[in-house]
């Protein structure tokens, strides 16, 4: 498995109403700065479908996807 | 604004000049029957929360550019310039309006207060002032239906990962797929949301029909609706059309939300399917004996809250009451007809901008708030997403004592052989 990344700010988002999780991401993201990494855990399909489509709409970058077990981890840095 | 901006903004305008519309926007006689027909306005009496108010302000505009000067039309009353100040009106207008239609029942003429807002968020759009955050989650829709590739792989493991919920519900037979994704040929195409709760349940009972079914690879909820954007709407909907076809299905099923429902049902027009929401498929299989519920799971009092989308502005009514009744052993109804049903204060994109409107949302449904307590009921059920969170935001906010509960859940918990 790849050497996990350290992320700035740590977000769980399991289990969230819709559309709590591509909300939560987008106004998490810009609690970091600019090339900084936010980690995301989710255990939704949807919400896992919804952060690379919403990682390419809003300019973001999934540096890594960790599966581990039911959930889901999502490495995103911040571009812009 | 500049006069190149206005000259665009009331193209758009001009765009949803039908028939219908224009009826709407000529025939108001300012009865004030629609006054206390408004949750918004019963809870926070404001005369910018009164119907008529609302639709006045895309009235006057109206009037100013599409109605030939010196016209006698009294109704119409003043006429107003598009500024940037009319603007900021249109968007007070529209973002507290739920478009929840209750107005609409009482109007003597039926004028539609949701559909003359739709015309204030399409210009909040075309001036780029509408809530940024529902674009976002609509282009996120978007992109998701042109890049299916980027997430196909992790959608389906993921949905692996909850079939052991899902047989914890109901068994599956030896041999059969608990939760099938992209299956051609398959009866029915299940269009759920994001989150597990929306799929554990319905495969439960979907499996427990025998159902030949299949999971869609897209979200349901339309949030080009919810911004008032035609096009943001169209593009949403048509990735679950072209699904919907390839997979040759006969029926579309959408998961508990109000607005994917509405959506589907009245614009996906005239295709090789019919769209069902998953209450009235539920009712079905209940008729057809397809599936048992245990009552005696439910002997506490239960009320049913109607989604205004699914019930007032779409007719599913019967079909849950069919549901309960063989669900709970104490059903309470919340209004004495449902189509006048209060609405729960988060519909019109509301709830998806969560924490921002969370003071208006508790303040304006004080009146259903008040509904709640009067059953007297311990749990309030639903078949929308939206209302479940406004609904559970309310019980907190009002100290109720209420569990909101997905109506699908129930049933998938009450299933028995
Ligand atoms: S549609 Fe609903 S929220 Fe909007 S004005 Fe009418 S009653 Fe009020
Ligand atoms: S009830 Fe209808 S006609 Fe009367 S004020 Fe309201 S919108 Fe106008």
């Amino acid at each position: 498995m790849a050497e996990e990344i350290k992320a700035d700010k740590s977000m769980d988002l399991k289990g969230l109403p819709c559309p709590m999780p591509v909300v939560k991401i987008s106004k998490g993201i810009k609690d970091v700065a600019v090339g900084e990494v936010v980690m995301c855990e989710t255990s939704d399909p949807g919400a896992l479908a919804d952060f690379p489509a919403w990682a390419k709409t809003s300019g973001n970058e999934i540096l890594q996807t960790v599966q581990e077990g039911n959930t889901v981890k999502f490495y995103i840095k911040r571009k812009v | 604004m500049d006069e190149q901006t206005r000259q665009d903004l009331l193209k758009l305008f001009e765009s949803k000049l039908n028939q219908a519309m224009r009826l709407y926007l000529e025939t108001c006689s300012r009865c004030g029957v629609c006054t206390q027909a408004c949750h918004v306005y019963a809870s926070m009496p404001q005369a910018k929360y009164i119907a008529a108010y609302r639709a006045e302000i895309v009235r006057r505009i109206y009037k100013k550019y599409f109605k030939k000067q010196g016209e006698l039309m009294p109704s119409l009353g003043e006429s107003k310039s598009l500024t940037d100040m009319a603007l900021t009106e249109l968007y007070e207008a529209a973002y507290s309006c739920t478009g929840c239609r209750r107005c609409m029942v009482y109007c003597p003429f039926g004028i539609d207060t949701q559909m003359i807002m739709s015309i204030a968020k399409l210009l909040l759009v075309g001036a780029h002032a509408e809530p940024e955050i529902l674009t976002m989650l609509a282009d996120t829709s978007i992109a998701k239906g042109e890049s299916l590739d980027i997430f196909r792989e992790g959608f389906l493991a993921s949905v692996k990962n909850l079939e052991a919920q899902v047989v914890e519900k109901w068994k599956a037979e030896a041999g059969e797929t608990v939760i099938p994704v992209d299956k051609e040929g398959a009866d029915l195409l299940y269009v759920a949301l994001a989150g597990a709760h929306s799929i554990i349940p319905a495969a439960a009972v979907f499996n427990a029909a025998k159902e030949n079914w299949t999971l869609s690879f897209f979200e349901a909820v339309n949030f080009g609706a919810f911004v008032g954007d035609p096009s943001r709407t169209k593009l949403i909907l048509n990735r679950i059309v072209g699904e919907a076809l390839r997979l040759k299905v006969k029926e579309v099923c959408i998961c508990e939300c109000g607005t994917a429902f509405r959506v589907m049902k009245q614009l996906s027009g005239k295709q090789p399917f019919k769209v069902s929401s998953v209450t009235e498929v539920h009712a079905r299989y209940l008729r057809e004996g397809r599936i048992k519920l245990d009552k005696s799971r439910n002997p506490e009092p239960v009320t049913y809250h109607d989604p205004c989308q699914i019930a007032r502005n779409a007719g599913i009514i019967d079909e849950p009451r069919y549901i309960l009744k063989h669900l709970v052993q104490d059903y309470r109804e919340l209004a004495p007809e449902p189509i006048y049903n209060w609405c729960c204060g988060g519909g019109g994109g509301l709830v998806a901008l969560g924490e921002d409107t969370l003071d208006f949302r508790m303040k304006s449904a004080k009146v259903k708030a008040e509904q709640i307590k009067k059953t007297g009921a311990k749990t309030v059920c639903t078949a929308c997403e939206n209302c479940h969170t406004q609904l559970s935001d309310l019980s907190a906010h009002y100290q109720l004592g209420t569990e909101v509960k997905f109506l699908t859940s129930m049933v998938a918990d009450s299933l028995v052989k």
